[in-house]
């Protein structure tokens, strides 16, 4: 019996991880719905926002209201991080457009050493202390807290997709950029708003993740390669796959660390890289995915 | 859509003086000039490569192009396609340019996006998209029945009608058709085109199709223009156009053989 | 028929100045061990066996149009081949050399079999997953590669004869192997392959319609790529006489795709130049600030890609081609601005087209073929 609600006791924990790397998934595939690219840069500017919210407390401003500013700010740099460092690669070959992003990810990294320094900072965690008891699992406030946001997230989301015209809008650039235009929509604007949108995202996610992780500079880096896998598994076109990947991704890596001895605690950042080459070579699309189309 | 600004007759709603376009160092066209009267239907004709897509594309900013087209008196050079389907130009590319994971209604719904422009909101806006949805339904009665369907779902020709139907949306000025007839089956075709007469007379929409089928252009067309080699070599109505032998036998004749072949 | 003679004309004397230059280098290379102080001189080197793995990876992301964000994960193979062989077996360094480069191109074979089914952007992933999990995966092998604490080997020694100190031998020795290296991937690009690359770069269906056998030669550039990457890091081994997991984090191969951007992908001497950027940017910028390598690294690779996708290596050529071009073609001006100031208060937005506004700024022609380069 014991083994049971050990086994279910370390799968909720690996659910709280996954919804973090759900929301950061959450903000890869936005992009990638958009542009046809993978933003290597989206952990670091969550990691970015992360420092705005930490400032902004260490200023004296409790969490709840540091958060939405923190996602404000987060808004604009998406559409200012669209605008002056993507806007001038659109169109270039895709490997240009992605080195773009792999030089974003090492700037943001420096400047916030260069301003933060490189010591690691505590992060307030914004649930409360305590838990649940379900028939011997514990399930704690913070992990309910984080997969709660993620769903209302989620919500959030699919509410803007399918309900509102700028949702219809959105949908219409990331189907169709060239006819979008010709229907004279701004595509433009559109972009920004999609990177936007992704930046706020991947913001919860480095918010969620910095009380258990510590504030640095580095923080995101392994969380970007458990999203890249949950949005791998997902597929990177479905927010939905992106958050049941992650939720997944969470879980499996966990159990691996926690049962499989010969991975152990220090080996579980290769569960993600089993995943990625696996799933790209048996199920490239992803498990929610559509069969992507060659661009030639 | 609005005044005349500048001395426009209707004789010239569109006109296309010294247009030269192409694409980097490839010149299509050398020097267009031409006018299209308001409410006409103006037929593009020509043999593959002579430059009637390239127009198309220079009018409605997809291509950069020098010299001067106006549109009721606007400068339609020098713009991108958002801004120059904000000045009534609708253009319906070769091979549709569908959103395909959008439903039907979607699709018809981004076509009224430049509604939103308008300054309507809620009610009044929503009131007009849904008349101006009974509009198209009314002139394609199939999208209709398959209006919750997605686009990337429907056949090449009921995706042409949308095309046509979502560019028909903001009740645009100037409706340019790219190869309407492009994979379609001829009864199809034949449907569509008597749809584009039918629009063109009730609503007054200028248009100008380019097409590879000369004779279903034609029969629509009041006016016609043959391309060759990115210079105009023969404007004309298009009755006489189409009695005249001699231009069938050497222009019109080339472009139903090369169709054939491609 | 003149215009033929002239262009025949300008090749053999650029034949003749390559050879000068050439020659001019390898004299310069020869006497820079005698002039410059140990120090100076271990910086050179250590540019030299970067510019190895460098132009490894060049073959991949510049002529294959693939990416990898693991190259240190090879370069940490061959580093590791080469102290394992010289702590456990004590084969003296020679030995080491080609089995780090033939253990790194079967590992590039194995990586270049999944490769073959992933888009440029995939592989991006897999390769960058992979050098994520190498340095813990290193720990764990610790009764091999000693673990968290790497392993302390011998450095190259120069033979008696020589004469030479330890840090001019080195030099000598990877200037010699690097020259190989960046002779053979000139000679490998020139072959049959390198031209197979480049189409497979330029257009992946068209280059299988044309009959290049695709899978083939994709797997192969892996493979080749790998090697280079491993040659490196044996030499880095022979350098530095010590290794450990964490040398070789994500960050080496991060930098190295870095270094390969902004010194000039698909160029020959882009290595070289970009060798010595990752060299010589964290040593003269790490006094500012522990954070000033990335800030440069990370601003340089995206004015870069802004201004010369071909990277320096290949900015004296775009100028002047640039300026080439500009001068007999006067271009007109783009149709001036619309007549259409008179005070109107239609319902229709006229925005006129100033620069202003967003979305003039995207003139892209949006049916065109996809551009390979920016003006």
């Amino acid at each position: 019996m014991s083994a049971v609600t050990d086994l279910l006791q370390q799968a909720v924990e690996g659910l709280g991880s996954g919804a973090v790397y759900a929301s950061l998934a959450l903000a890869l595939v936005l992009i990638h719905r958009f542009t046809g690219i993978i933003n290597f840069a989206q952990g670091e500017l969550a990691m970015l926002s992360t420092y705005v919210a930490w400032q902004l407390m260490a200023s004296g401003m409790p969490f709840w209201l540091a958060l939405p500013v923190t996602l404000a700010v987060s808004f604009a740099g998406g559409m200012l991080v669209e605008r002056i460092v993507i806007r001038p690669v659109r169109g270039a070959p895709e490997l240009t457009v992605v080195i773009v992003t792999v030089g974003l990810f090492i700037f943001v990294n420096a400047l916030a050493g260069l301003i933060w320094s490189f010591t690691v900072k505590d992060f307030p965690q914004p649930f409360p202390d305590g838990g649940l008891d379900l028939a011997g699992v514990r399930v704690d406030w913070s992990t309910l807290g984080i997969l709660g946001v993620v769903a209302v997230v989620m919500g959030l989301l699919y509410l803007l997709f399918q309900h509102t015209s700028a949702g219809l809008v959105m949908r219409a650039v990331a189907c169709n950029p060239a006819s979008a235009r010709l229907s004279g929509i701004r595509v433009g604007r559109v972009l920004m708003l999609g990177w936007a949108l992704a930046a706020t995202v991947g913001a919860l996610s480095g918010v969620l993740v910095a009380p258990v992780l510590f504030l640095e500079p580095n923080m995101m880096g392994g969380v970007l390669i458990y999203a890249f896998a949950a949005a791998t598994l997902g597929g990177f076109d479905s927010p939905v796959g992106a958050v049941v990947g992650g939720l997944f991704v969470g879980v499996a890596e966990t159990l691996t660390g926690a049962y499989v001895h010969v991975v152990g605690e220090d080996l579980k950042v290769g569960v993600p890289f089993v995943i990625i080459l696996a799933v790209l070579l048996v199920r490239p699309q992803g498990l929610f995915g559509r069969a992507a189309v060659e661009r030639v | 859509m609005s005044e005349p600004v500048t001395d426009v007759t209707e004789q010239n709603f569109l006109e296309v003086r010294g247009l030269h376009a192409g694409y980097g160092q490839a010149r299509v066209l050398q020097g267009l000039d031409f006018s299209v009267a308001r409410g006409e239907v103006c037929a593009v004709l020509g043999p593959n490569g002579a430059g009637k897509t390239t127009t198309l594309r220079a009018l409605c900013g997809m291509i950069r192009g020098r010299g001067s087209v106006t549109l009721n008196g606007r400068e339609l050079l020098g713009r991108s396609p958002e801004q120059a389907a904000r000045l009534g130009v609708a253009h319906v590319p070769e091979g549709r340019g569908t959103f395909n994971d959008l439903t039907v209604e979607e699709n018809l719904r981004i076509g009224a996006h430049l509604r939103t422009g308008s300054g309507w909101r809620g009610r009044a806006r929503r009131a007009v998209v849904a008349a101006d949805l009974e509009r198209i339904y009314g002139y394609f009665p199939r999208l209709r029945q398959r209006s919750r369907q997605a686009a990337g779902s429907l056949s090449g020709g009921e995706q042409q009608m949308l095309a046509i139907g979502r560019a028909l949306m903001p009740r645009p000025a100037l409706l340019l058709l790219d190869e309407p007839s492009l994979g379609l089956a001829p009864l199809v075709t034949r449907e569509l085109f008597e749809i584009v007469r039918a629009v063109n007379e009730e609503e007054r929409t200028t248009v100008v199709v380019v097409e590879q089928n000369a004779q279903l252009a034609l029969d629509i067309a009041h006016r016609a223009h043959v391309l060759e080699a990115g210079r105009l070599v023969l404007s004309g109505p298009a009755a006489r156009i189409r009695e005249d032998g001699q231009v069938a036998e050497v222009y019109l004749g080339v472009s139903v053989r090369s169709r054939k072949a491609g | 028929m003149s215009t033929i003679t002239a262009a025949l004309g300008t090749d053999r004397a650029r034949r003749r100045r390559a050879a000068l230059t050439a020659l001019l280098a390898a004299a310069v290379a020869g006497c820079v061990p005698f002039y410059f102080a140990p120090f100076q001189v271990f910086q050179l080197t250590m540019v030299l066996l970067y510019a190895v793995a460098l132009a490894g990876l060049n073959l991949l992301v510049g002529f294959g149009g693939q990416i990898s964000l693991g190259h240190g994960a090879f370069f940490a193979a061959g580093a590791y081949a080469a102290a394992v062989m010289l702590d456990r077996y004590d084969t003296g360094h020679l030995a080491t050399l080609p089995v780090a480069a033939a253990g790194c191109f079967l590992l590039g074979l194995a990586f270049g079999v999944p490769a073959l089914r992933l888009r440029g952007l995939y592989l991006a992933l897999v390769t960058l997953a992979f050098a994520v999990f190498l340095p813990p995966l290193l720990k764990r092998l610790e009764p091999v590669t000693g673990g968290a604490m790497g392993l302390t080997v011998d450095k190259l020694q120069p033979p008696a004869w020589s004469g030479l100190a330890e840090d001019q031998w080195t030099y000598f020795v990877v200037l010699g192997v690097t020259a190989t290296a960046l002779l053979l991937a000139r000679n490998l690009l020139r072959s049959r392959v390198g031209r197979a690359l480049r189409a497979l770069r330029d257009n992946e269906s068209a280059a299988e319609v044309m009959g290049v056998r695709l899978s083939l030669h994709k797997t192969l550039a892996f493979a080749w790529s790998a090697m280079f990457a491993g040659v490196a890091g044996c030499l880095y081994t022979w350098v530095i006489g010590f290794v450990s997991p964490d040398s070789f984090s994500s960050v080496l191969s991060i930098t190295l795709l870095a270094g390969l951007v902004i010194g000039g992908l698909a160029s020959l001497y882009g290595p070289l130049l970009g060798a010595a950027f990752v060299m010589y940017v964290p040593s003269v910028s790490q006094d500012l600030s522990e954070a000033a390598p990335g800030v440069v690294f990370g601003l340089l690779i995206i004015a870069v890609m802004f201004v010369a996708p071909t990277g320096l290596a290949g900015l004296p050529g775009r100028v002047l081609g640039a300026v080439a071009s500009r001068l007999p073609r006067t271009t007109a001006a783009p149709a001036t601005a619309a007549p259409d100031r008179t005070p109107e208060a239609g319902p229709a937005p006229s925005t006129p087209s100033t620069p202003a506004d967003p979305a003039v700024a995207d003139t892209e022609p949006v049916g065109a073929p996809p551009r390979t380069e920016r003006e």
